[in-house]
């Protein structure tokens, strides 16, 4: 069973970083969900109904879901704060209601006969998304984020593309999602669209809230958490709920900034100066 | 047949107004999203499940009560510390920690499954006829206490020293206090009014249903976020009757067979609304005092 532990524990860090890569350029998403279930059944459209191997319907999905984010996203991308999370949560409810409607994937029986994904698959894709992440964390790039997201209209003025770097990061996270879903689904063989609630998507975001949000191990490590302790303490799992939303309190209580007003502590140690920085 | 439909479309939509106006009254004043505010909801349905033995205005007074001490715990928990306007979406986050908590509380107590309420074939399922119209005793029993309420929310915001202060703090927080208005009872006011609006509403949504389940929180509680957004955030007229026409809107794309397509009518419907006119659909843009509360 602890195969299946450290299984689910790599699509939620992927999820969680999905999360994260959005965060970066100031955009929170509970669609998480919803491109999580894009993922898993494009792949397994691909695998089951034309006989794909894995790797190929995998990235095909994933490309297909940045795709399909980017369309969402242009417009709802100029929305910020709260307005982004309405619209998000929205796309999630959207994207599971739709799904209960196509007879073509099951409809609300759900979609079975996705097979391959394995322990190995999970863990290639989180070694590769974790290395992306670590190089982008050193690159211009995170540079580019980390001004879009502290003031887009200074990074306006600096001649840098907020719409273009907000929709870079809503995409990614998009294609990360939909790579933890379409191994979610070839390892459960069998998803039903209630597997894609709008629960999942809080979930996920409280994972990075957990971990924190400065850089990409808080969301590793949040994930991480909140995945295996419970299956090793049993007072954990019965009131997992619970106790989750407490650390979540006693996180953003004990951290009154919040950990979504960000400390920059980005990979050069040498900026690592705290300061009270803008909302998202 | 189409009066009946327009009938029930008012009920669940005056359910619907009741909840939205909740929210709105929280972003309105405070300017923070109340994530905690549809698991309220969920708890004034259970509210409904402990009460059923006692006579119903009981009922009506316990939820009422519940709700706004929830209200108080909600705000304590998860508003106190994050005042300032950068912790806007920390605030929201925390309260969605508080909205798990109490369904997983709740769920602890009363099991995951819906609870039925041993009222059927009561007084309020009766029906009777106006005009060859037939109406339940439970509708009536909705628009007379939804109409209450909120002509009651009304008369508080309008006419009494505690509503001048909600609108003075609605207006603008630093001036209100400068002025001796204290902020912190002003909001512990108005999480408690709008919990306990939300508690009466699940509790009249589990008399409508005869049952009282744990998920309806995510389900028509988040759906009552999604009219708040299309009336305008901080609008309570544009919440009310958002309610209303989604409420309408919805039975009748029921009755035209789309089923759970109509599920998407009021997400789509935020989404067009969030894009055309962020503001949404009543507000006309200016915060005055009749606008915003």
């Amino acid at each position: 069973m602890i195969s299946d532990q450290l299984f689910f524990t790599g699509i939620n860090v992927l999820l969680a970083w999905s999360v994260y890569i959005g965060l970066v350029t100031g955009s929170l998403s509970f669609a998480q969900g919803a491109f999580m279930a894009f993922g898993c059944y494009g792949a397994g459209v691909l695998t089951v109904k034309f006989g794909w191997p894995l790797l190929p319907a995998c990235l095909v999905s994933a490309i297909l879901s940045a795709m399909i984010a980017a369309v969402l996203g242009y417009p709802a991308l100029r929305l910020r704060g709260v307005y982004l999370i309405l619209v998000t949560i929205g796309i999630t409810f959207c994207a599971r209601v739709a799904l209960e409607n196509i007879d073509y994937v099951g409809g609300v029986g759900g979609f079975g006969g996705m097979r391959g994904a394995d322990l190995n698959a999970v863990i290639v894709a989180v070694l590769i998304v974790g290395a992306f992440l670590l190089w982008f964390s050193f690159s211009p790039l995170q540079r580019i984020c980390d001004a879009v997201r502290e003031d887009d209209r200074v990074a306006s003025s600096l001649a840098i593309n907020v719409t273009f770097i907000r929709l870079l990061g809503f995409s990614a996270g998009a294609a990360i999602a939909a790579i933890a879903g379409a191994l979610y689904g070839h390892y459960m063989n069998f998803v039903r669209p209630e597997s894609f609630d709008v629960l999942l998507s809080i979930y996920v975001v409280l994972y990075v809230v957990l971990g924190g949000t400065n850089n990409m191990l808080g969301p590793l490590i949040g994930a991480t958490l909140m995945t295996l302790l419970p299956e090793y303490f049993r007072v954990l799992a019965e009131w997992r709920p619970t106790v989750f939303g407490l650390a979540i309190l006693a996180m953003l209580l004990f951290r009154p900034l919040g950990l979504l007003a960000f400390r920059l502590v980005t990979a050069h140690a040498s900026v690592s100066a705290p300061r009270k920085s803008g909302s998202l | 047949m189409l009066v009946g439909l327009l009938i029930n479309g008012l009920v669940s939509g005056a359910l619907y107004a009741l909840v939205a106006v909740g929210f709105t009254l929280v972003i309105g004043v405070l300017d923070k999203l109340n994530f905690a505010h549809p698991e309220v909801l969920m708890i004034g349905g259970f509210v409904a499940v402990v009460a059923s033995g006692l006579p119903p205005y009981y009922a009506f007074i316990a939820a009422f009560a519940t709700g706004g001490l929830l209200g108080l715990v909600v705000e304590f928990a998860a508003f106190r510390r994050f005042t300032d306007a950068d912790a806007k979406i920390t605030a929201g986050l925390a309260s969605m920690a508080v909205g798990l908590v109490l369904t997983d509380l709740t769920q602890k107590v009363f099991g995951t499954e819906s609870v039925s309420l041993p009222i059927g074939g009561g007084w309020l399922s009766r029906r009777f006829q106006i005009a060859g119209v037939e109406f339940l005793n439970v509708q009536i029993v909705i628009v007379l206490a939804t109409a209450i309420l909120t002509g009651g929310l009304h008369v508080l915001l309008q006419r009494t020293r505690v509503g001048r202060q909600i609108r003075a703090v609605a207006e603008s927080p630093v001036s209100a206090s400068l002025l001796g208005v204290n902020v912190l009872r002003v909001s512990q006011a108005v999480f408690f009014v709008s919990s306990a609006l939300a508690a009466e509403a699940g509790l009249l949504l589990a008399l409508r249903s005869g049952a009282a389940s744990s998920d309806i929180g995510l389900t028509f509680g988040l759906k009552a976020l999604a009219i708040m957004a299309i009336g305008g955030l901080g609008d309570l007229r544009g919440a009310m009757l958002g309610g209303l026409v989604i409420g309408v809107l919805e039975a009748f794309m029921f009755h035209l067979g789309l089923g759970r397509l109509s599920e998407l009518t009021v997400w789509l419907a935020m989404i067009v609304t969030l894009m055309v006119r962020p503001r949404g659909l009543f507000s006309s843009g200016t915060h005055g005092l009749e606008q915003r509360a």
